[in-house]
């Protein structure tokens, strides 16, 4: 199986589980499975923080 | 066998003070590095053969030793991870100049944490402020003494801060001793002045920038320090502190606490720079030590609940494993950045086979810091949080949960694309043994508390609460591992935060905005007065060499106006001795 094909097999996974965990919580009201949603919503989160943050980065070399 | 109860106590800062006065004495060859580990290993054992509480060295109104379990904690860890720095160092630095200023530094530290009023802790405050001045300057390029400028401006600020602080709390309450401080303007001028050394958020921008800048091992020194003293300072005036928001009380230092853990660990995972990244992530960690001195309850006369004391068991036990694991961290990126040249991330890669025990050291640190169960991060951070669920503070929960996915994204970015990542280019090759002593000592360390907690339980300030606390508790546990297992997957699977070469800007742009606007403002009137004075001393000067070559071709006076400048003085002189009462019988 090609590469990307293994990647969107896993991120479909990924995806499963966090719909089961986000059901398990809302419906059933456990918070057995959060951690998941906390590791999904905590990456989500920075990647859109470090989305926003490109608004005041400029191109160079990291220095003053 | 000699009873060491009856040995007066020594104050440990006295100790390495006078380490750095004799250090000249020894040269600069292998005595010099006998007498710099005897120092360290004498600093210890001043700590550990310290009784408590005692207060003692008291001199007029100044304590220069007051212990108990908080301090004697923070002397240990200082002692520590202060002793790992001088061995440290011992492969890098070669100037005398460079080991005084780091002695000195530990000692005023350790004289801060060790003092009993405000005076002597303000006198060490100042100390620690210019001999850590020492270890950016001593890097020698101009980015750091541009940066040593900004970090000197920046800790004199506060420094004036807190004295305008501790001054009005001592018209108003007639003490000099440390404990919580009474609302007013002394109040906010003491949270100031310790919110520049604990880098509170806006209050923040001279650690990511001189930090960085400072000599390898000076950054470590620069690590440990001079932000634990300040969180130290902080639990002991303004532990509990509330505002009245909503008809609530408001506990806003552990809100601030909340704001520093974000905000630090998104500049974080936007560094390039491994001394940068790990700068902010000083930040960010503090965020979880201001949060849980927020929450506590020290010296406010009540009886604190068990969420209080946990809070502050906590922030202390996150303290003292922070200064493990992250001077492990700047040793090890000290390290590679002294074998390769390099400090940007972009440039490294393919460093762990080159570096194998440097590699393993920084992985057993990032993944404290990231508080993988097994590590002492793990113990430290859940007792923080697990304190905020107590206190019902879920907003609180939440961010500081957010907080440490956001650590274990940008630690996997650290040490995925420093050592495991691709570079066939690169040349290095492992670190020299005094490097690699104590970055095994400290990452042996973070292990040990990791597996075995009561290590560190045994001497933090509640012990008997947190002995109860179970770090290791199924739910919490499984939560953790799913927090892990996600944010790792997503991490490889998305590949959003590689490292790149740009720029973020911080607050810091809009200081030196201001600042040059104010500089330039006040350029024109400045020079337009320097000139004038120029001109107008030439002309003294011009004629005073006139006058004393030939007086009576100089003199235009005529004898009448002398006579009433002499009167003038004559009458002025007698009004000052009327005034000061020289006159009477």
């Amino acid at each position: 199986m090609e590469k990307k094909t293994w990647k969107g097999l896993l991120l479909l996974v990924a995806f499963i589980v966090i719909v089961l965990s986000a059901g398990s919580l809302l419906v059933g009201h456990s918070e057995t499975f959060a951690g998941f949603l906390y590791g999904a919503g905590g990456v989500a989160l920075f990647m859109l923080l470090a989305k926003m943050m490109t608004l005041i980065q400029r191109e160079g070399k990291q220095d003053d | 066998m000699i009873d060491l109860s009856s040995v007066p106590n020594i104050p440990p800062g006295f100790i390495y003070i006078l380490g750095a006065v004799l250090l000249p004495l020894f040269g600069k060859g292998k005595v010099r590095q006998a007498y710099l580990i005897i120092i360290a290993v004498l600093g210890l054992i001043s700590v550990a053969v310290m009784r408590a509480p005692q207060t003692s060295w008291v001199f007029s109104n100044l304590i220069f030793l007051e212990v108990d379990r908080l301090s004697l904690l923070m002397g240990y860890i200082f002692a520590i991870a202060g002793g790992c720095a001088i061995i440290y160092s011992l492969a890098t630095v070669k100037d005398n100049g460079h080991h005084i200023c780091a002695l000195l530094y530990l000692g005023s530290a350790m004289g801060a944490v060790f003092a009993g009023d405000f005076f002597t802790l303000y006198i060490f405050w100042e100390i620690m402020a210019f001999t850590s001045l020492g270890l950016i300057w001593y890097e020698g390029s101009r980015r750091a003494r541009d940066a040593g400028m900004r970090y000197i401006l920046f800790h004199l600020f506060g420094g004036c801060a807190l004295l305008g602080g501790i001054i009005f709390h001592y018209m108003s309450t007639g003490s000099t001793l440390i404990g919580p401080v009474e609302y007013g303007i002394g109040y906010w001028l003491l949270l100031l002045g310790v919110g520049v050394n604990t880098a509170f958020i806006l209050l923040h921008t001279w650690l990511p920038d001189s930090y960085p800048k400072a000599t390898i091992a000076g950054t470590i020194f620069l690590s440990i320090f001079t932000t634990k003293t300040g969180v130290y300072v902080l639990a002991r005036t303004f532990s509990g502190a509330e505002l009245p928001f909503h008809g609530q009380e408001f506990l806003f230092v552990a809100y601030i606490g909340g704001a520093m853990c974000i905000y630090g660990v998104i500049f974080a995972i936007l560094q390039n720079d491994v001394r940068k990244l790990l700068s902010y992530h000083i930040v960010s960690q503090l965020g979880y030590m201001v949060a849980g001195v927020g929450m506590g309850a020290i010296g406010l006369g009540i009886m604190a609940t068990e969420a209080q004391e946990l809070a502050i068991d906590g922030a202390f036990a996150h303290l003292f494993n922070n200064l493990l694991f992250k001077s492990t961290l700047f040793m090890c990126m000290g390290a590679v950045i002294y074998r390769t040249g390099y400090n940007n991330l972009t440039d490294m890669g393919g460093l762990a086979k080159k570096m194998p025990i440097t590699m393993i050291t920084c992985v057993i640190a990032a993944l404290s810091i990231s508080g993988i169960i097994g590590f002492n991060g793990y113990i430290s951070k859940g007792m923080v949080i697990h304190a905020a669920e107590m206190e019902e503070l879920h907003l609180l929960v939440l961010i500081l949960t957010l907080g440490s996915v956001g650590t274990l994204i940008s630690f996997i970015k650290l040490t995925y694309f420093a050592f495991f990542s691709k570079n066939d280019e690169i040349k290095a090759k492992e670190a020299p043994v005094f490097m690699l002593i104590p970055m095994c000592a400290t990452a042996l360390m973070c292990i040990a508390i990791g597996v075995y907690p009561q290590l560190l339980y045994n001497i933090l300030p509640y012990v008997e609460v947190t002995s109860h606390y179970h770090a290791f508790e199924t739910g919490h546990t499984f939560s953790v591992l799913q927090i892990v297992l996600m944010t790792v997957f997503l991490f490889f699977m998305i590949g959003f935060f590689a490292p790149h070469e740009k720029i973020t800007y911080d607050v810091d742009t809009l200081y030196r905005k201001v600042g040059r606007g104010f500089i330039s403002a006040c350029e024109g009137p400045l020079v337009h007065f320097a000139v004038a004075m120029e001109k107008q001393v030439l002309r003294l000067a011009d004629y005073l060499v006139k006058f004393s070559q030939n007086p009576r071709r100089e003199t235009r006076l005529g004898i009448g106006a002398g006579v009433l400048f002499v009167l003038l003085f004559f009458a002025l002189y007698l009004i000052i001795m009327l005034y000061a009462g020289w006159l009477s019988p």
